[in-house]
């Protein structure tokens, strides 16, 4: 990135100031230094920088503070070792060492109480699994129930269905009647098609010159066929 | 820069030299630290062993710069012999948990002096 970023400088952006004023986007300021390969300018190749001054009493001021404080902080720092040392004798996170008689005695200890558990738990279950099985038969007679009505209605609308059927056959045309129909219906044509004026005379028939259904106008006869 | 867990997901080796120290976060213009646990040699932005406080280095609405610490695991850090930085350790120091830092005394001091000398041109101009 150095590298890339000096070179990149050097063509085109150094001419144009720190870090302002380059003809793109590109800011470099943190990275701004030439290439590691370059030798020391000739105007500071006997330049020698100044020393930070420091008076002799600060020095001596700081030098007495630092050895308090690191004489202090290493008894902190001894205090610290040994409250660590002594809480990892104290507590038992992660080494108990017992006998084989405690061993027995906790294992049984826990078998106990995991039956303990394993009772309540049980108890819990059969409840839980009888008020299931009761909800689940109530559920099941309900809609034993139900579909019991639905077959009753369904029949019932059936029935009433046949006996429609029957009554409407009274009138049905059968092998028997069939030439006595015929005769019926030759005897008696039937003229469907009319004619509507603008007025709204409705006039039956094809051929016909009848007079109009409702009352008569001037041009029923220019309309009438 | 990813985030890793205060919890810490950072390897180290048991004896590696571990220090206490902050991790710059925030970004330009607008620090902000966390206060970590991790192996001395390793760079501040890789995973921490674990993350021990947070430091907030700019005065808020009430003029309080926060700061969070877990003490305890602090006092079990340097029981094992983590070392601290000196930015930690002035903090601590202030905070009370270790004695105050050199620095601190120093920083205070040429504070006052400069404070005692710009009132001083300050009442030659006037």
């Amino acid at each position: 990135m150095l590298r890339a970023s000096c070179q990149l400088l050097t063509q085109t952006a150094l001419p144009a100031g720190k870090s302002g004023g380059s003809g793109f986007a590109l800011e470099f300021v943190r990275w701004r230094r030439k290439p590691r390969w370059l030798p020391v300018a000739k105007s500071k190749m006997f330049r020698v920088p100044e020393r930070k001054k420091q008076s002799e009493e600060e020095r001596t001021e700081l030098m007495r503070l630092h050895n308090q404080y690191k004489t202090q902080l290493r008894s902190v720092r001894q205090f610290l070792r040994e409250e660590v040392v002594r809480h990892e004798e104290t507590s038992t996170a992660d080494h108990i060492v017992l006998t084989p008689e405690q061993e027995e005695a906790e294992f049984l200890k826990c078998v106990d109480i995991n039956a303990t558990w394993n009772a309540k738990i049980a108890k819990e279950r059969d409840q839980r699994l009888a008020k299931e099985r009761e909800d689940k038969v109530a559920y099941v007679q309900e809609r034993l129930e139900a579909r019991q009505l639905r077959e009753e209605e369904r029949r019932e609308q059936a029935n009433l269905r046949v006996l429609r059927e029957i009554e409407s056959s009274k009138t049905f045309i059968t092998r028997e009647n069939l030439d006595a129909a015929i005769e019926t219906a030759l005897a008696n044509p039937v003229d469907h098609n009319f004619a509507i004026d603008l007025a709204g005379n409705l006039y039956r028939g094809r051929n016909s010159s009848q007079v109009p259904d409702s009352t008569p106008s001037s041009n029923q006869h220019a309309l009438s066929n | 820069m990813s985030l890793s867990p205060a919890s810490g997901i950072g390897r180290f080796y048991a004896k590696s030299a571990k220090i206490i120290r902050f991790v710059r976060l925030g970004c330009t213009n607008r620090p902000f630290y966390h206060i970590v646990v991790m192996e001395r040699r390793k760079n501040q932005h890789q995973p921490v062993i674990e993350q021990v406080g947070s430091y907030d280095p700019l005065p808020n609405d009430h003029n309080e710069r926060l700061v969070a610490l877990n003490t305890e695991r602090i006092r079990f850090w340097l029981g094992k012999g983590a070392h601290l930085s000196t930015p930690a350790a002035e903090l601590l120091g202030i905070a009370g948990l270790l004695p105050i830092h050199p620095r601190t005394y120093m920083t205070a001091w040429r504070n006052r002096r400069t404070a005692a000398e710009s009132e001083a041109k300050a009442e030659t101009t006037a």
